[in-house]
């Protein structure tokens, strides 16, 4: 943070683009994965909660990722948008704040983390493809904050983002009320996230949570699974009972040869 | 570094082949206060003298060993602001190694890396070698390690090494005292009597400082209350 970065994304090719697309060029897609991302304030502190499935297009590309990243001991992020934007976004903003946390001597507060992180969403114009939810306890309170791709933000006492962000939205506006408590707070988050993963094509497999409260953190990963995967069965593939048997026959695949080693000569070039 | 008109090294050759600047350096150095490092069996201690100009002066304020990552930490002989500008510089290529490559800084990439900048500016335009000595103390996979580095930008590792004004009496009563096996405990007792050799006025918690690194890689400064009981220990 001593040193002011002197560029941020280079403009040059836009104009080139531009002549390119009015002539007929169809410039490449983004890929979008789709995401429910949640976080709400409670009595004593903060819950984020996620879901687990990575998209490339219409396929599910990671059935169990991760998607609440560490920024600090007492501040995480989720991630929706580009997977590879938010994993190293996350992971840059979380290096300074170590640093800045060794020059000072302190906590690292959630503002800190939210200019950080809103600076450089600003500067790469919003081609950094990041929607963050921020959630920390710090010496000033618990804080919650929603960032947009392009660097807007917003402070909330719950927030949603992703693709399933509306199917999650509905049940914080219906249910969400001040002063939950801890078992409150974590089963309308999962509640939350369960509407997203089974209303939302772009959402689904497991329920992320992660609690921060003033002095401790705890990460349930996987706090819980309502898609089990189901496995081909071990017992074997059985005829039904209706099906006769009139004839069995072996055939193995491989061959099985006696090598008959003749004089011993090694092979020469 | 430096403009145009001192783009050449300041740091020049006598006819006897030595780089003076460097020599005064050191001469810096042992005028600094005394600063001592152990490596025992199962971890490192460093420790400094911390006299403070004035009795005005907020000792609470001052911090002289300071920790570059959780398992590394450091301590200086000589310029203070000198040994801010290094601890700076190595904690964030501690940290950019770190996002590199996602393990911790081994101890010795660290004090290449360190030893390399002090070495850069003996060679430099417009700038004068760094006037500090740093002892690094790590525990890390290959186990507890003390390493110094000159001003040169030369370094060691030693089992045990002091620096500063008393440097002579106090190495001397380190060879002595230092044996392969010693433990944390036995190490850091021999570092507070080593730097009571030297003290002038009467040594206490609050004009020393000592750091410890042990087996379970965390780097801590002691505080007066648990320099106090050692001290007692020592008694």
């Amino acid at each position: 943070m001593e040193e002011v970065p002197k560029t941020g994304f280079s403009f040059d090719l836009c104009r080139r683009n531009d002549m390119l697309s009015k002539k007929g060029l169809k410039s490449p897609g983004f890929l979008k994965t789709g995401t429910t991302i949640v976080g709400l304030i409670f009595q004593d502190g903060v819950i984020l909660g996620a879901d687990t499935r990575a998209t490339e297009g219409p396929i599910v590309a990671d059935k169990n990722c991760e998607k609440i990243h560490y920024m600090a001991p007492n501040i995480y992020c989720c991630g929706a948008g580009t997977a590879a934007d938010t994993e190293a976004v996350t992971d840059n903003i979380s290096s300074q704040l170590k640093l800045h946390r060794y020059h000072t001597g302190r906590e690292s507060r959630v503002v800190t983390a939210l200019t950080l992180l809103k600076s450089h969403l600003f500067r790469y114009q919003g081609h950094v493809s990041a929607a963050l939810v921020l959630g920390g306890v710090d010496v000033t309170g618990p804080h919650l904050h929603t960032i947009y791709p392009h660097g807007s933000t917003d402070t909330l006492p719950y927030a949603t983002m992703g693709s399933g962000s509306l199917a999650a939205m509905a049940i914080f506006e219906s249910e969400y009320r001040e002063g939950l408590t801890r078992d409150e707070g974590i089963n309308l988050v999962t509640k939350a996230i369960c509407s997203g993963i089974f209303n939302d094509l772009g959402s689904g497999s497991n329920v992320d949570v992660c609690v921060i409260e003033k002095g401790k953190k705890e990460y349930l990963r996987n706090h819980l699974t309502p898609n089990p995967r189901t496995y081909i069965s071990s017992r074997g593939y059985t005829f039904s009972k209706k099906a006769e048997v009139l004839l069995t026959k072996i055939t193995p695949l491989k061959e099985v040869v006696d090598v008959i080693e003749v004089g011993g000569d090694a092979m020469e070039e | 570094m430096g403009d145009s008109q001192y783009s050449f090294s300041l740091t020049t050759f006598s006819p006897s082949g030595k780089l003076v600047q460097i020599e005064h350096a050191l001469t810096a150095v042992g005028s600094g206060q005394t600063s001592l490092g152990i490596k025992a069996s199962n971890g490192v201690v460093i420790a400094t003298e911390k006299k403070l100009p004035s009795i005005l002066v907020d000792e609470t304020s001052v911090q002289k060993i300071q920790i570059l990552t959780p398992n590394i930490g450091v301590v200086y002989s000589g310029m203070g602001p000198d040994s801010r500008v290094l601890v700076r510089k190595s904690r964030k290529q501690a940290e950019q190694y770190h996002r590199l490559y996602k393990e911790p800084i081994p101890v010795t990439q660290l004090v290449r890396e360190t030893a390399a900048v002090m070495q850069e500016f003996t060679q430099s335009g417009g700038v004068r070698p760094f006037g500090v000595s740093l002892l690094v103390a790590g525990y890390d996979d290959k186990g507890p390690q003390l390493y110094q580095v000159d001003p040169s930008g030369s370094y060691f590792s030693w089992k045990a090494s002091a620096m500063g004004k008393n440097v002579s009496n106090a190495k001397t009563f380190l060879e002595k005292r230092y044996t392969d096996d010693m433990e944390l405990e036995d190490a850091i007792h021999t570092a507070i009597l080593t730097l009571k050799e030297g003290f002038e006025g009467q040594i206490s918690g609050k004009n020393i400082e000592i750091g410890v690194i042990e087996a379970d890689r965390t780097f801590r400064v002691l505080t007066a209350a648990q320099i106090e009981d050692y001290l007692q220990e020592v008694e």
